[in-house]
């Protein structure tokens, strides 16, 4: 892994207006291929889209990229897809890296698009110095209890401990009062149908 | 109810407790204790013989104090399970000489005056907190002459009131003279929408539960007359519109304006309302026999006891409900992986939505249990023994117990629990021979960021280290709430901010960095239980350290912000950009010449750093 | 055993009491800007701050 050559690709995001709107994309991707090694790089309306994945994978193939920088939003909602996309196209998902310069920038600094501009680069410079040093992993997988904790016997724990249950799972329906039934059993007839709550 | 009680795959735990959670997802481990109850439950065949002889009397909590229950009792006639429990604090004793009464004449025997109650450990794959709300309490703020008059009552109140089996038998009865009133007003909003009484917030269910509370009158009294006193009618939800339109059909007035004033007429305790009636603008009086106060709903907060949410680590949103992993697309989602939310625990919501959101948070529980298995990130601690002195640190930190202890004498080197470890990373900061190394956090890649941070035009740059659950999910609430707050800061992701290796920030002050900032959880909302304990000690460290060596302390920033925080993210940045530009140039070089002179990190022990360097 | 002890705020120059346990590690928030940035006085400093000194005194 260690002599292996780095290729690394960036694919620049525009988020519709999210992100180009604020920040100038073309500038980034520029700017991005002066970046060591980085070999491809991608701009796209909506890199998250299927015709965004594609980018990806398209160019892992084409460039035999062995590192993928996706300049975008933050990596708590996409990291997940990007990773299932850059395994789907043969490379270990940890070799991806996101750059969050919608969340973290565009949308902070719509007021300095200079200012912006210049910090999604410095992003995309962390983020590419950062997947140079990445390493590939491998998710280890761990056998599930096959049981449920239900914390709180009103309405909804009830709810769910019959879902559960139903569903064929041990079900442990912990409830501090000395009876279930929560707020809802002192209620005389429940909206909208207008039925009894017991 | 029954359901639940007669379902075989549920083990239902009453009056018992939450104490302890450990694990991870699909790996829980959960201590439970039931309190005592002193009624062996499963023999009790309900038949009343005990409390026919109690001859305690207190207010039954169920009837909301309207009649009275005895210190053994059964909580209400449908309870699950059908048991009858001794309430301890009030009963006399068991002494013969005292009382006992009751466990003479209990054929069953079931009465166990020793119960000490039990602690149960059970192993679980997923859990659902659903520990719901409570309701507001206006004896604080005497709201609207509550505490003063009897006739004024909550909605909770007025439920047992109208209801069958309540203590008046489903007569709806006014509480000073057993009457039966015929003008009864609602006020809304009580302890709702306020920013002094209360809570700011909506609580959602009042608006309808009050409709439906007038239809219920109209429906027992024809000739009853009701006024609902309001700011807005919500009445947002499936068939709500047509409940309220039903309400008016049914003669009930609705006034928009709440009451300025409540007074009580001495003698016939009638209720004397005044009210600027917002739609005509003028001032109104309205005699009532009764007023029934739509209360609020809360968050449920700890007195004392750690609760279900600290237990869990669970944040809150400003309100002091739940955090959910994303409001939109993980709404039944704690932040941490195989906790799921139901009902008000996450927001204050119905019956309809809380059902709903139980179905959904099972469904997600279900997917979990259902696979099997769960994969684990793969970011977990890995240790090297070559560079191990067995110092015992890496043990004592962990906040999971991921590691085992080390033996100097028996030459036994610490070890991972990979299936434990949840990848804070501070085991690996707090390394001082580097012998731990984290995957997908490591040195080399941090240190990777940092200098690419620190390449260009270094002096415009806060470099700032933020964890991964709250203060760069508090970045993302600024983003997401288009706050705006100057450019300078970068950030760089942890898992944790115990993963703020102390080398990191002297290399970064290496490197000319004018400002550093290292950001984390409350200590109440850090995922990895203390983790962040060790965060600020560590900082504390590096202050001492820096003013000993003649750097500003000041240079190094420390700020706890939680995923709710946006506004706190943002004020926290433009506060450091002012700070920024204090520090100049001259500052930084001399850092860089002071720094030259020491080890990667000053102060740490040289026959440590030898190794590590090794 | 909790003393009463000088702490100093680096956001804002804040100084106030506030007790300290050593044992205990709390979180810390100034009483003057809210910030977590407190840090136990030190007796003395032991070397003066380099660069401009302006910087520590001026007021957050």
């Amino acid at each position: 892994m260690n002599n292996e050559e780095l290729r690394v690709g960036v694919f620049v995001c525009d988020c519709g207006h999210n992100i180009a709107g604020t920040i100038d994309t073309a500038d980034v991707a520029a700017f991005s291929e002066g970046l060591p090694d980085v070999v491809a790089v991608v701009r796209n309306r909506y890199t998250c889209a299927d015709p965004g994945q594609n980018e990806i994978k398209k160019a892992i193939a084409e460039h035999q990229l062995n590192r993928v920088v996706v300049v975008a939003c933050t990596p708590k909602i996409h990291e997940p897809t990007f990773r299932n996309c850059v395994a789907e196209a043969g490379l270990n998902p940890y070799l991806m890296e996101m750059a969050n310069v919608r969340e973290h920038c565009s949308w902070v600094h719509f007021q300095d698009k200079e200012a912006a501009t210049a910090k999604a680069k410095d992003l995309v410079r962390s983020a590419v110095e950062r997947a140079r040093k990445l390493e590939a992993q491998e998710e280890k997988s761990f056998p599930v209890t096959d049981a449920a904790l239900v914390i709180g016997g009103g309405v909804a724990g009830i709810q769910a401990a019959l879902e559960l249950a139903d569903g064929g799972h041990q079900v442990y329906l912990v409830e501090k009062q000395p009876t279930i039934g929560g707020n809802m059993a002192a209620l005389d007839k429940t909206y909208p149908t207008m039925d009894c709550s017991i | 109810m029954m359901d639940v009680g007669r379902h075989p795959k549920i083990k239902t735990l009453v009056n018992s407790e939450v104490e302890e959670v450990s694990g991870f997802v699909g790996n829980f481990r959960a201590r439970i204790r039931r309190n005592p109850r002193y009624v062996v439950a499963e023999d009790c065949t309900a038949c009343d013989e005990c409390a026919r002889v109690c001859p305690v009397a207190v207010p039954d909590e169920y009837q909301q104090g309207f009649s009275s229950r005895k210190a053994i009792y059964l909580p209400f006639p449908q309870a699950v399970p059908s048991a009858y429990i001794l309430d301890m604090e009030n009963c006399l004793g068991s002494e013969p000489i005292a009382c006992g009464r009751c466990a003479e004449v209990c054929e069953k025997k079931c009465i166990d005056f020793d119960d000490q109650g039990e602690v149960l450990e059970v192993p679980v794959g997923s859990i659902v907190v659903a520990t719901g709300m409570k309701v507001y309490d206006p004896r604080m703020n005497d709201e609207y002459g509550y505490t003063r008059f009897d006739n004024v009552i909550t909605s909770m109140e007025f439920e047992r009131l109208i209801c069958a089996g309540g203590p008046s038998a489903g007569h709806l009865v006014r509480p000073t003279d057993r009457r039966t009133p015929k003008r009864i007003g609602f006020v809304q909003c009580v302890g709702s929408r306020s920013a002094t009484r209360g809570v700011p917030y909506c609580s959602n269910i009042c608006c309808m539960n009050t409709v439906k509370q007038t239809l219920q009158i109209h429906e027992h009294y024809q000739d009853a007359s009701t006024t609902v006193f309001y700011m807005d009618i919500r009445a947002f939800g499936k068939g709500f519109e047509d409940l309220y339109r039903r309400s008016r059909d049914n003669g009930t007035r609705y006034v928009r304006g709440l009451p300025g004033n409540v007074e009580e007429d001495p003698e016939t305790r009638d209720l004397v309302v005044t009210v600027e009636n917002t739609t005509t603008g003028k001032l109104e009086q309205h005699r009532l026999d009764m007023l029934v106060l739509a209360v609020g709903l809360e968050p449920h907060k700890g007195n004392g006891k750690k609760t279900v949410d600290e237990i869990l680590n669970l944040s809150h949103t400003s309100d002091g409900f739940v955090l959910e992993a994303h409001p939109k697309l993980k709404p039944v989602d704690a932040p941490t992986r195989g906790i799921f939310f139901a009902g008000c625990v996450e927001a204050p919501k119905d019956v309809k939505d809380s059902v709903t959101q139980a179905s959904a948070a099972a469904a997600r529980a279900l997917n979990l249990l259902g696979a099997g298995k769960v994969q684990v990130e793969a970011i977990t601690a890995m240790l090297d023994t070559e560079q191990c002195i067995m110092c015992g640190v890496c043990t004592r930190v962990c906040p999971v117990n991921a590691i085992t202890a080390s033996n100097k004498k028996q030459k036994q080197f610490p070890s991972i629990i990979e299936a434990a470890c949840a990848g804070c990373g501070t085991c690996a900061a707090e390394c001082p021979t580097d012998t731990i190394a984290m995957r997908h956090f490591s040195d080399a890649q941090i240190l990777a960021q940092v200098e690419a941070i620190l390449a260009e035009d270094r002096m415009s740059k806060i470099l700032t280290f933020a964890c991964n659950w709250c203060s760069y999910a508090g970045g993302d609430m600024a983003g997401t709430s288009r706050l705006q707050y100057p450019p300078s800061v970068r950030l760089i992701r942890t898992m944790c901010s115990g993963r703020v290796d102390e080398k990191f920030i002297w290399h970064a002050f290496r490197l000319g960095a004018p400002l550093v900032l290292v950001s984390g959880c409350h200590f109440s909302d850090c995922h990895y239980i203390d983790a962040v304990t060790w965060t600020q000690k560590r900082v504390e460290k590096v202050w001492s350290r820096m003013e000993k060596l003649g750097i500003r302390p000041g240079r190094l920033q420390l700020e706890w912000i939680s995923a709710a925080e946006g506004q706190k993210f943002a004020r926290v940045m433009r506060e450091l950009h002012e700070h920024l530009h204090r520090v100049t140039p001259a500052e930084v070089e001399e850092t860089i010449r002071i720094l030259e002179k020491q080890p990667p990190v000053p102060g740490r022990s040289k026959t440590a750093v030898a190794a590590a360097t090794a | 055993m909790a003393e009463m002890k000088r702490f100093e705020c680096l956001r804002c120059d804040h100084r106030y009491m506030a007790e300290y346990d050593r044992k205990v590690t709390v979180e810390r928030t100034c009483p003057s800007c809210g910030s977590n940035s407190v840090k136990l006085e030190s007796k003395k400093p032991a070397k003066k701050p380099a660069g401009n000194t302006n910087t520590a005194s001026a007021k957050g």
